[in-house]
């Protein structure tokens, strides 16, 4: 494959069939299949920005997606904000809970990042779970208003809207992404992933980049958690557990570590598996052990992912 | 004043005691091998769930379950080391990628254990049915032999590792593996002795916190926490400085709770901790390395 048929035509190939999907699949169960796995590419592939291009050992980027779904929970509940508006707010105060949580580890190495960010989410959990009269606790919140457009509410025509709106979301977030990856400053991330004592003197502030990408990649989550409430109308504490991480995790490890268009193959792959096999009587604990395991001989025997086995097999 | 004081010290060493046991597995592992193992936690539910079926369905003396339970734990460890660690050895990405394998051995045991023993609350019994008064603090019995065996069997691994030429070899390994290899030091026995005793601590742990708290499938995730806070705070080089920290971080908190209240002290515990590793990089007690 030439780089132009991998980076251009088949991601475009990939878009047209997306875009045409609710044409040939208008039973609202799979589109909802369908949005849920596109919320998860936006992490997945945002994730990568910090863990893969810049080598930050970052274990809380789904606390990003949280602040996202209470931000758009609370202002679209409480405070009676337009879920719209809601849901643009989540790209707003995640950032800022990204650089709340960037600042001490910019500074911190190896297990110590893994060791802070992990707890920073834990801690932005206990947030949560312990200001019940706000957040609703370990109950989580209800019954969040939904999404309309004058009197079109876009769970109509089988979730049509809410489709083709988390579609967008998901184009946007790639091409920003993308954007990112080939500037300069995407390069210089690279640069202090894989050399950092060069990157120090070619005059590159490892601490401001690591701060950066972090905040970076907390924008689209949040935007994400935050459409997330608003399609579910619900928000609950479960969304920093260790269930999601896994799901966010395996997605990122299966899809390739480093590349833009893994992590989101992996995500669309890995919901439509793992809803499958949620519908399976008994499977609904096990689907998660499964992909624990899937997670683990993606480590031992493909570690550049599903996506790096694949090229390597067609050279 | 003195008594509330005196009450909340007692509490802060019932933590202090059980962070201490919890971090000094981890710090065991981290020193012998530079691998965290996430799945530590879980270990420590394993050890409970197991106690709890050997003493209440099959009814079995509780110090016989407490044992068994930790030994459990540490063949589990050791199977852990076997097929999650040990093939990333000498890899360039290993601390990553043994982060990720024990993330998903966590989860593997968490799913598992909530499919087999099910969500229904459980509790063991207490090792002495019986309350304390020590001045004007009561606690119970079971608390205050946790309070005493702690210390005994960290002073036990201490000497383990001191001591024995075997606790000597798990040091010698993780100063400089090739070394300890040319010396005659079989390395990857002293890779599973380490996972095999810092499980077993996980274990013991677990099955003595399972008479005070309610066992459940997510039990480990609170001490796991609360012992990550704890190897920030005291680095996570040596043993004493993982356990000096572990108490100091049990009475900081019963403080905490007393003086602020349950809901905030997770905060300022994690204030502390961002504190420490902006000045010190390595922990309170950590060198400068």
């Amino acid at each position: 494959m030439t780089p132009m048929i991998r980076n251009v035509v088949l991601p475009l190939a990939a878009l047209v069939a997306l875009a045409l999907v609710p044409i040939f699949v208008i039973d609202s169960y799979t589109r909802h299949l369908f949005i849920i796995a596109f919320i998860y590419a936006i992490i997945a592939s945002n994730w990568n920005l910090s863990l893969g291009q810049c080598g930050v050992f970052n274990f809380g980027h789904l606390t990003f997606f949280g602040v996202g779904v209470y931000t758009a929970a609370i202002l679209a509940k409480t405070a009676g904000v337009n879920p719209l508006l809601a849901i643009v707010a989540g790209g707003i105060t995640a950032p800022i809970v990204a650089f709340l949580m960037a600042a001490p580890v910019a500074r911190l190495k190896g297990i110590y990042v893994v060791l802070v960010t992990f707890a920073f989410s834990q801690l932005v959990m206990q947030l949560v779970l312990s200001q019940s009269q706000i957040t609703g606790g370990a109950e989580g919140m209800v019954r969040i208003p939904y999404l309309e457009i004058g009197d079109y509410s876009f769970i109509r025509d089988y979730k049509l809207g809410y489709y083709y709106l988390c579609l967008g979301l998901l184009v946007v977030s790639t091409i920003f992404l993308i954007l990112i990856a080939r500037s300069p400053f995407g390069k210089s991330l690279k640069a202090v992933r894989d050399a950092e004592d060069y990157a120090v003197s070619r005059g590159i502030s490892v601490s401001r980049q690591r701060v950066l990408a972090l905040v970076l990649s907390a924008i689209f989550t949040g935007v994400a958690g935050g459409f997330y409430a608003i399609y579910l109308r619900v928000a609950s504490p479960e969304v920093f557990g260790f269930g999601t991480l896994t799901l966010a995790l395996s997605m990122l490890l299966i899809g390739g570590v480093g590349t833009t268009y893994g992590p989101i193959v992996a995500a669309l792959a890995i919901s439509f598996a793992t809803e499958s096999l949620a519908g399976i009587r008994g499977f609904e604990e096990a689907r998660f052990i499964v992909i624990a395991v899937a997670m683990i001989l993606v480590l031992r025997l493909a570690p550049e992912g599903i996506l790096g086995l694949f090229r390597r097999l067609t050279g | 004043m003195i008594d509330t004081l005196f009450a909340t010290l007692v509490s802060g060493l019932v933590l202090g005691s059980l962070y201490a046991l919890m971090a000094s597995g981890l710090s065991v592992v981290w020193t012998t091998l530079g691998v965290f193992n996430f799945a530590h936690g879980a270990l420590m539910m394993i050890g409970a769930f197991l106690a709890w079926t050997l003493v209440e369905p099959a009814g079995l003396p509780l110090p016989v379950g407490i044992l068994c339970g930790a030994l459990g734990a540490a063949a589990l460890g050791i199977v852990i080391e076997r097929l999650l660690v040990r093939p990333y050895y000498g890899n360039r990405n290993m601390l990553l990628i043994t982060v990720m394998t024990t993330l998903a051995a966590m989860i593997i045991l968490e799913k598992s254990a909530q499919m087999i023993w099910g969500a229904r609350l459980k509790q063991l019994p207490r090792l002495i049915d019986d309350e304390i008064s020590i001045a004007s603090a009561t606690i119970s019995a079971h608390e205050a032999v946790m309070i005493v065996l702690a210390p005994l069997v960290l002073a036990a691994i201490w000497a383990f590792t001191v001591r024995t030429n075997i606790g000597r070899s798990l040091r010698a390994v993780g100063q400089n593996q090739d070394s300890a290899a040319l010396i005659g030091i079989n390395v990857p026995f002293a890779f599973a002795l380490a996972f095999g005793i810092s499980a077993a601590l996980a274990g013991l742990t677990g099955a003595l916190l399972g008479s005070i708290r309610f066992i459940t499938p997510s039990m480990g995730a609170d001490p796991l926490t609360k012992a990550m806070i704890v190897v920030i705070f005291g680095g996570l080089g040596s043993l004493g400085a993982t356990a000096g920290a572990a108490y100091l971080i049990g009475v900081i908190e019963a403080i905490l709770v007393l003086w602020l209240g349950l809901y905030w002290t997770p905060f300022v515990l994690f204030l502390i901790m961002i504190v420490v590793l902006v000045f010190r990089p390595n922990g309170i007690f950590g060198g400068n390395q």
